[in-house]
């Protein structure tokens, strides 16, 4: 490598990693907005919604509530176990990293039987286009916290096996670029779906 | 999912531009080189040009000589003189035929006919009985005809090319770096493609046929195997297209990480070549038109395979018809704007090279380049006129449609500023930057006919349509292809194609394209519809017969004419003759690097000083200064 | 070229045919105004040995004209247009007769609301492929379908409409000036059978309607 390309690497604003993370999360936004905007054409065009022939089913607000705090507060832990990786705090980078990852299967868990409930209680993806927008739109999601589950699995591992430190994180940076993107966008999904 | 910085070229330890020995794999199939990888999308994109094509020829062979059913006899005037004819070659002979109709026996006159008896006598139904019986084509066969060709053209053939197979050779070595920034992403994405394509080619054996409901896949008809009676072509159809999403997604992650973050030192964003500008913006629309797409798809599969009902009206919850519309449109016009914007780029590489003059207004073609992504997003709804959406919509669509004629309009007139006062060099590329040109004005203009809401009423869903789309894909894309293969091959592959060949293929090519498509649009003025298999069905048109028998022909000469660019393009890689580096006397930085390009394309990276298009520079000897050539020491200009 | 025009005998629909000559001429001189200027500068500009290129940048001044001029006629057109599109699409004010339409793979179905004037009671009657107007009458359509979507299309009546199941589209409308049989083509590819899903418009003179009408609805007793 000659010396003019050390400085191009070197006066990079962002690194390839980061800035194909953030492309691809441009991506990601636009299949949700497809799928966004599809539940909203169903929701607007109905008066009733759930419409009255699925009967009385309910959504679990409350349950999902709870749920959404977990997720915004991994959120947060993921966000701070960047902070400490910068200041070299490598004990409460990994509490962090573990607390982000606890709070991110919880999250599945919980999601997972409130599934099972709703499926007893009748609502399934056949349910008209209730059930099927919700289920897609969900679950689609959902296989998303699983990635980013997956992929943190990885980033823990590698941080326990001291990978990382204040000199090289973007390991945990670009996974924490993704998490909060499944983070935000959550939060929308609740609101849409569950509360509007 | 988790890209490494260690996987990033820069951080291989040295590269070696001199030879770098790798087996046979790694360097043909699973390379990770830009260069190969490039190559490797070319030629399958040509491949799959042939299936499109090959499938074009079938449809317009029914087109010209449709079968006379007794609905069209009781409308045709003299009935006995026009005959169908069954496709050449593998047809049944007209006697062999009638005998058969009227005795109900079977006396073969040629070898096809001998074929026929043994499809007839043969105790289960075979594939050519049910869609191409005694080589006559049914109404659904000719149905998944014309969608699979659309499909494959715009998917597997212009895509490819353009993006896939120019944007991999071109944007490393334009921007004069030594690879992408994750080669393992851009091989996955080739790779990808490849599985797409596998799919989507195994879709034509399964039962049912392969997916029938136009490139457009309007919901229901797609959504309810019922409708068409195609059962998993549709599904492969689909799944094949995602797979294709995800490998736009990976490339154009790719391009963009690589443009914004390697450019050689020197290369601004305003001393990027044209070209590449246009694959930048052409990778943003990629990375986020096509998962709008996806999502739609996927909401397709559902309603095919596990029961929901998005698209299909049920009496639990219906959805809505023209939900799909309003999706697969708000990707679709973006797409189209990908099949033209790379085409721009490179006639704008193309026209001030051969005209020895810098481009005239480089920003403005930038900016208008950036203003037709963008007003891509707001116009889908004009394919929707007549679709049911609320007609108060119908105004917004019209404005900002016509609007897109501006910047094209801007494009337009620079190309031809560009040629004011050259010296233009009519080499085989330019001749092909020059049909672009014009080609695609005749496209853009009829656009304005479609884009006008109450003249759409009119010409909607007729040929007049088809006749746009060729214009501008043809005319447009593939000739803007056509022009890049001719003046990239040398850097490609050190030699040049042969230019008699290449000249003839240009003029037979331009000739009988404008023959084929020209009159389509006297068809369309005609409201002859598009989609359907039978031109003789509705009275209205039957005076078309001759015209259709003319576009035909055309057609048939045009696809032959492309067997010579075929034979011209393997035969050169082997015996063309061999290309100085820089053969067109060119400034950009491809033109820097060996030729054949190493691995690793430049032994040391280039500054750049300059923008690409310094040509004839005043008190210059040479017409030309390249990119990367230090100022002369008392330098006085600063930019 | 405007000859290969299919006529038009709709009243509503004359607008769009002098919009669509009007764009014609405007395109016509667009494309003739650049195709002169590209030979031409082919011709004049072309490699002579000795020559050499003068070097443009560019001209901000010209860029200017040709956008203004551009979006100027693409406004005015759009001008031009809006009032034709929202007198197209928009249902009819006092409508003279009203049939509603129904598209089925691969038929055309018309339901005739009978002497009473409204649909959906026992006197409708439901005619395959065969829609009878009287001339010069304004006739209001309802448009529906039953499975997946078509599209009415009469060319003469430079009139398109796309059909959508469960949905009745009321903003379609027209009035035949000229008696004749025209035909009905399905414009949207609906399936195998989109080809020949042909109807036909018989427009009748007002006393060949009326004797249509009471051979069909007789007094009942
Ligand atoms: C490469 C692909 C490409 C490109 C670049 C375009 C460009 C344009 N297209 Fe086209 N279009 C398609 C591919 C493309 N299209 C396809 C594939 C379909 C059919 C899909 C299907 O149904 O299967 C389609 C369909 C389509 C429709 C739907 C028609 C219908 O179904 O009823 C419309 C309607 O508005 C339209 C409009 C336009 C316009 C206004 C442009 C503009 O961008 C053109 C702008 C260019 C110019 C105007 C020329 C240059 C300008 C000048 C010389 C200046 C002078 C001009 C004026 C004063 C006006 N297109
Ligand atoms: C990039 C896009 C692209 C390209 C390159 C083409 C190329 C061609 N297209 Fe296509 N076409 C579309 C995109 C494209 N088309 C789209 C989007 C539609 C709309 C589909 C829909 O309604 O859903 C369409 C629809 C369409 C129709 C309308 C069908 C209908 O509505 O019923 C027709 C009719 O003539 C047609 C013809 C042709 C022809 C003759 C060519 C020729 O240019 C092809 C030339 C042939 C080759 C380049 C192949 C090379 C040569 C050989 C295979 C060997 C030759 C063999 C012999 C001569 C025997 N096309
Ligand atoms: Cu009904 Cu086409
Ligand atoms: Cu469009």
């Amino acid at each position: 490598m000659t010396h003019t390309e050390v400085d191009i690497i070197q006066n990079r604003p962002i690194s390839n990693a980061k800035l194909g993370v953030l492309v691809l999360l441009g991506a990601e936004t636009m299949l949700f907005v497809g799928l966004i905007g599809a539940f909203l054409v169903f929701r607007m065009g109905n008066v009733n919604w759930p419409p009255l022939s699925l009967g009385d089913i309910q959504l679990p607000q409350l349950v999902t509530g709870i749920n959404t705090f977990l997720l915004l507060f991994s959120g947060l832990s993921m966000f701070f176990s960047v902070r400490y990786i910068q200041q070299d705090k490598i004990q409460q980078h990994h509490l962090s990293l573990a607390i982000t990852w606890f709070l991110g299967v919880a999250f599945l868990v919980i999601q997972g039987s409130e599934w099972i409930q709703l499926i007893r209680q009748g609502l399934t993806l056949q349910s008209g286009i209730y059930g099927g927008i919700f289920y897609v739109l969900i679950g689609c999601h959902a296989l998303h916290v699983l990635g980013a589950v997956m992929w943190l699995s990885i980033v823990l591992a590698k941080s326990l096996l001291g990978r990382f430190s204040s000199q090289e994180y973007t390991g945990v940076e670009t996974c924490m670029l993704y998490w909060s993107f499944v983070v935000a966008l959550w939060l929308i999904l609740y609101i849409l779906v569950y509360l509007y | 999912m988790q890209e490494n910085e260690n996987l990033t070229p820069e951080h291989d330890d040295v590269h070696d531009t001199h030879d770098h020995h790798e087996g046979f794999f790694r360097k043909y199939i699973f390379s990770l080189d830009h260069k190969m990888i490039g190559k490797q999308f070319l030629i399958y994109g040509l491949l799959m040009l042939f299936l499109g094509g090959g499938l074009a020829m079938l449809f317009r062979w029914q087109l010209a000589y449709p079968e006379i059913t007794e609905d069209v006899a009781a409308k045709l005037e003299n009935v006995e003189s026009r005959l169908a004819k069954p496709l050449p070659i593998i047809g049944a002979s007209d006697e062999f035929l009638k005998e058969y109709l009227e005795t109900g026996e079977l006396k073969p006159k040629t070898m096809a006919d001998r074929y026929w008896v043994n499809v007839i006598e043969s105790d289960d139904v075979e594939w050519a009985e049910e869609n191409i019986p005694f080589g006559i084509m049914t109404p659904a066969f000719y149905n998944m005809l014309f969608t699979m060709h659309a499909t494959i053209m715009v998917f597997f053939v212009v895509v490819p090319i353009l993006v896939g197979a120019f944007g991999n050779f071109l944007i490393p070595l334009m921007i004069g770096t030594r690879d992408m920034a994750f080669p393992v992403l851009n091989m996955l994405s080739f790779w990808l493609a490849v599985l797409a394509a596998g799919i989507m080619i195994a879709g034509f054996f399964v039962p049912g046929g392969h997916a029938s409901a136009g490139w457009t896949g309007y919901t229901p008809l797609s959504a309810d195997p019922e409708w068409t009676g195609v059962g998993w072509g549709m599904n492969l159809w689909a799944i094949s297209l995602l797979i294709q999403g995800f490998s736009s997604l990976v490339g154009s992650i790719n391009y963009i990480t690589t443009i914004i973050n390697m450019r050689a030192p020197g290369m601004t964003f305003f001393r990027l070549p044209l070209v590449i500008w246009a694959l930048f913006i052409v990778a943003i629309l990629l990375l986020l038109a096509f998962p709008v797409l996806s999502s739609a798809l996927a909401l397709l599969i559902f309603d095919r395979l596990a029961g929901t009902t998005f698209f299909t009206n049920t009496s639990t919850g219906g959805g809505d018809p023209l939900l799909w519309q309003h999706l697969f449109w708000f990707f679709g016009h973006p797409e189209v704007y990908i099949l033209i914007l790379p085409g721009m780029g490179i006639a704008s590489e193309l026209i001030p090279a051969f005209s020895r003059k810098p481009i005239f207004g480089y920003r403005s073609m930038v900016y208008a380049m950036i203003a037709i992504a963008f007003l891509g997003w707001v116009v889908w709804g004009h394919h929707m006129f007549q679709s049911g959406m609320r007609p108060g919509m119908g105004a917004f669509f019209m404005t900002t449609t016509m609007l897109i004629a501006v910047p094209s309009a801007i494009k337009t007139f620079n190309w031809l500023g560009t040629m004011h006062k050259g010296s233009i060099r009519f080499t085989t590329p330019m001749l092909h930057a020059i049909a672009f040109v014009s080609m695609f004005v005749v496209g853009g203009l009829s656009g304005i006919f479609m884009a006008n809401t109450p003249v759409d009423i009119a010409i909607h869903d007729t040929y007049f349509i088809v006749a746009h789309i060729h214009y501008v894909v043809f005319g447009g894309s593939l000739f803007a292809i056509f022009g890049g293969i001719i003046f990239w091959f040398p850097k490609m592959y050190g030699r040049y194609m042969n230019d008699t060949l290449s000249k003839i293929h240009f003029w037979l090519t331009f000739i009988s394209f404008n023959c084929t498509f020209f009159p389509m649009h006297i068809l369309g003025m005609g409201m002859h519809r598009r989609r359907i298999e039978n031109p003789l069905a509705t009275a209205y048109t039957q005076d078309f017969e001759g015209m259709n028998i003319f576009i035909t022909m055309s057609a048939f000469t045009l696809g032959a004419v492309q067997l010579i660019l075929v034979f011209n393009f393997f035969w050169s890689i082997y015996k063309g003759k061999v290309a100085e580096k820089n053969p067109w006397h060119v400034n950009t930085l491809e033109w820097e690097a060996p030729t054949p390009v190493p691995h690793g394309n430049f032994a040391q990276i280039p500054t750049v000083h300059r923008g690409p298009y310094e040509y004839s520079v005043p008190g210059e000897e040479a017409d030309w200064i390249p990119q990367a050539q230090p100022e002369p020491v008392p330098a006085s200009a600063g930019d | 070229m405007l000859g290969w025009y299919t006529e038009n005998i709709s009243t509503y629909a004359k607008g769009v045919d002098g919009l669509f000559a009007l764009i014609f001429w405007i395109t016509i001189v667009a494309f003739i105004l650049v195709m002169l200027t590209l030979i031409l500068f082919l011709i004049l500009y072309r490699h002579r040995s000795g020559h050499k290129a003068e070097y443009i940048e560019g001209s901000t001044k010209l860029e200017i004209i040709w956008t203004t001029a551009t979006t100027v006629i693409v406004f005015g057109l759009a001008l031009l247009s809006f009032p034709q599109w929202n007198k197209l699409k928009s249902p009819a004010e006092n409508p003279d007769y009203t049939v509603q339409v129904r598209g089925e793979q691969f038929n055309w179905y018309f339901i005739y609301p009978g002497p009473d004037n409204e649909i959906g009671t026992e006197d409708d009657l439901e005619f395959e492929n065969e829609m009878n107007v009287p001339v010069d009458k304004v006739i209001q359509l309802y448009l529906t379908s039953k499975d997946v979507i078509h599209s009415f299309f009469v060319p003469q009546l430079r009139l398109k409409q796309d059909v959508l199941p469960n949905r009745i589209i009321d903003f379609t409308k027209f009035r035949a000036q000229k008696i004749g049989k025209y035909e009905i083509p399905c414009a949207e590819l609906c399936g195998f059978g989109h080809a020949t899903m042909i109807g036909s418009l018989n427009v009748l003179s007002q006393e060949d309607y009326d004797s249509w009408v009471a051979e069909n609805w007789q007094p009942q007793e």
